[in-house]
């Protein structure tokens, strides 16, 4: 099925042929989640915005945009499913954005017991920026490799 | 007579292509080309200090521009996908794969600059044996640094296909610092491209992270003087580095191969400003504290390098 809703995405399959795999997207679960994480890989792999403010406007665009399969008895139905998926999508963007939220507001704290007197650099490696450094400085292997923060 | 004249003009150019050793510059320049001309799949064992990992590449170029696919096999399942300067990092972290949209890196084998002009100002090359290197024959070349503010490098090149097959970065006492080697390397014959996605894995959060930096305009307040020799600056952008809550400046010098990055950041009241140098494998670190502001310099140079960067900042009055 994964491998599938990959080959969808990469136009491998004709949409025409496809429409068991949205019949199982539209109804949920693994498949919708897989169908997006693909998409979401697609479109950093091709270089497109994502995460932008208009992430989520663009995003229940191009829902909009994709052909649906129509049944005039199931036509109510599906337009409920379809606003379920865009309030799923919504849930996972405020969900990562609260991660960030977290983890910054603990970064600042461990900032804030600092005091002002100097401090040798030997003492403490400042790791945040030697990781800054790796990921910029087109000579550095290490940071694919053995980036500072990752350091097991 | 006339014979054995043509025989001997026929012969002297031969005899002097066999006499003369290889230009070592030349095995270097068709090194760097090899890297994202050919196609070729490996294992490299990556070794720095106390690290060793092992990381699978796979490069094609087939005309329609370069891809590559880089796995970490060891550790955190980290990987890369390129497609021309385009770079892709996959790296998971507990229950999220973080994605990173980068420039393209120098990654081995693709380690030495296209113009290999760039470097010949700061560093003697010097040809060496042959040594046998993942079942392949490698030219050895030396590239010694003409001062102290660099390390020194040596390479061994496929004597057939040109492409590095060994890296070694090598501090002033010539201990190792930095190591790249292909345990196995092959030539990619077919051009089939089902190997260029990242193993995706199901139970995880993809995220893709927000560009963190932006180019920026020249500072206003402060300037970089004089460089170290050799040194020129390639970049100067504003990020964000974690922990800290306004932008930094971060402004990357490189000689052509070896490169340095320095900070500059307002001192935020309540930060604990840093000072000194110290030194971390072939990383070394440079702190200072002038007119309010932060100076944070980092480079894989000797430690002359980064408090020559770091003392050059000057600030207008």
């Amino acid at each position: 099925m994964k491998s599938q809703i990959s080959a969808l995405i990469d136009a491998d399959i004709a949409l025409e042929d496809a429409e068991y795999l949205y019949t199982t997207l539209k109804s949920g679960g693994d498949s919708s989640e897989a169908w997006a994480t693909y998409h979401l890989i697609g479109d950093a792999m091709r270089g497109n915005p994502v995460f932008k403010p208009d992430f989520t406007e663009r995003l229940m665009a191009q829902l909009e945009a994709e052909p649906v399969v129509l049944v005039p008895a199931a036509a109510r139905k599906q337009s409920l499913l379809r606003s379920n998926r865009v309030w799923s999508v919504a849930a996972s963007v405020a969900a990562v954005a609260f991660v960030g939220w977290v983890v910054l507001q603990q970064q600042i704290q461990a900032d804030a017991d600092d005091t002002a007197s100097p401090m040798e650099i030997a003492q403490s490696l400042p790791a945040d920026y030697l990781l800054a450094h790796q990921s910029l400085a087109s000579s550095n292997s290490a940071y694919y490799i053995q980036p500072a923060n990752y350091s097991e | 007579m006339k014979r054995f004249l043509l025989a001997c003009l026929l012969a002297a150019p031969i005899a002097t292509v066999n006499a003369e050793p290889e230009d070592p510059w030349l095995v270097l320049q068709k090194a760097a080309q090899a890297a994202h001309d050919l196609s070729y799949k490996g294992v490299f064992v990556y070794q720095s200090g106390e690290n060793v990992k092992s990381v699978q590449v796979t490069h094609m170029n087939y005309g329609q521009g370069e891809y590559a696919r880089v796995v970490v096999l060891d550790g955190t399942p980290r990987e890369m996908l390129s497609q021309g300067s385009d770079v892709v990092i996959f790296s998971p972290k507990n229950e999220k794969v973080i994605m990173e949209k980068r420039r393209a890196h120098n990654l081995f084998p693709a380690v030495l600059p296209n113009t290999i002009e760039n470097i010949k100002v700061s560093y003697k090359a010097r040809i060496g044996g042959v040594e046998r290197v993942a079942g392949r024959d490698g030219r050895v070349v030396f590239l010694d640094p003409k001062d102290r503010l660099r390390y020194a490098y040596k390479f061994w090149a496929d004597r057939e296909y040109g492409l590095l097959l060994k890296s070694l970065m090598l501090n002033e006492q010539n201990q190792m610092l930095e190591q790249m080697t292909f345990s196995q390397v092959d030539m990619i014959e077919n051009q089939d491209m089902d190997w260029f996605h990242p193993n995706v894995d199901h139970g995880k959060n993809y995220i893709l992270e927000e560009a963190i930096a932006q180019p920026a305009q020249e500072a206003s307040e402060w300037t970089v003087g004089a460089l170290p020799a050799g040194y020129r600056k390639i970049q100067q952008v504003t990020r964000l580095v974690p922990g800290k809550q306004s932008p930094v400046t971060q402004v990357i010098f490189t000689d052509g191969l070896a490169s340095v990055s320095l900070f500059i950041e307002p001192l935020v009241k309540g930060t604990r400003p840093r000072i000194g140098q110290t030194a971390k494998g072939a990383t070394n670190f440079y702190a200072n504290v002038t007119n309010g502001y932060q100076i944070l310099v980092v480079g894989e140079v000797p430690s002359t390098t980064v408090a020559q960067i770091g003392s050059a900042v000057s600030f207008k009055k």
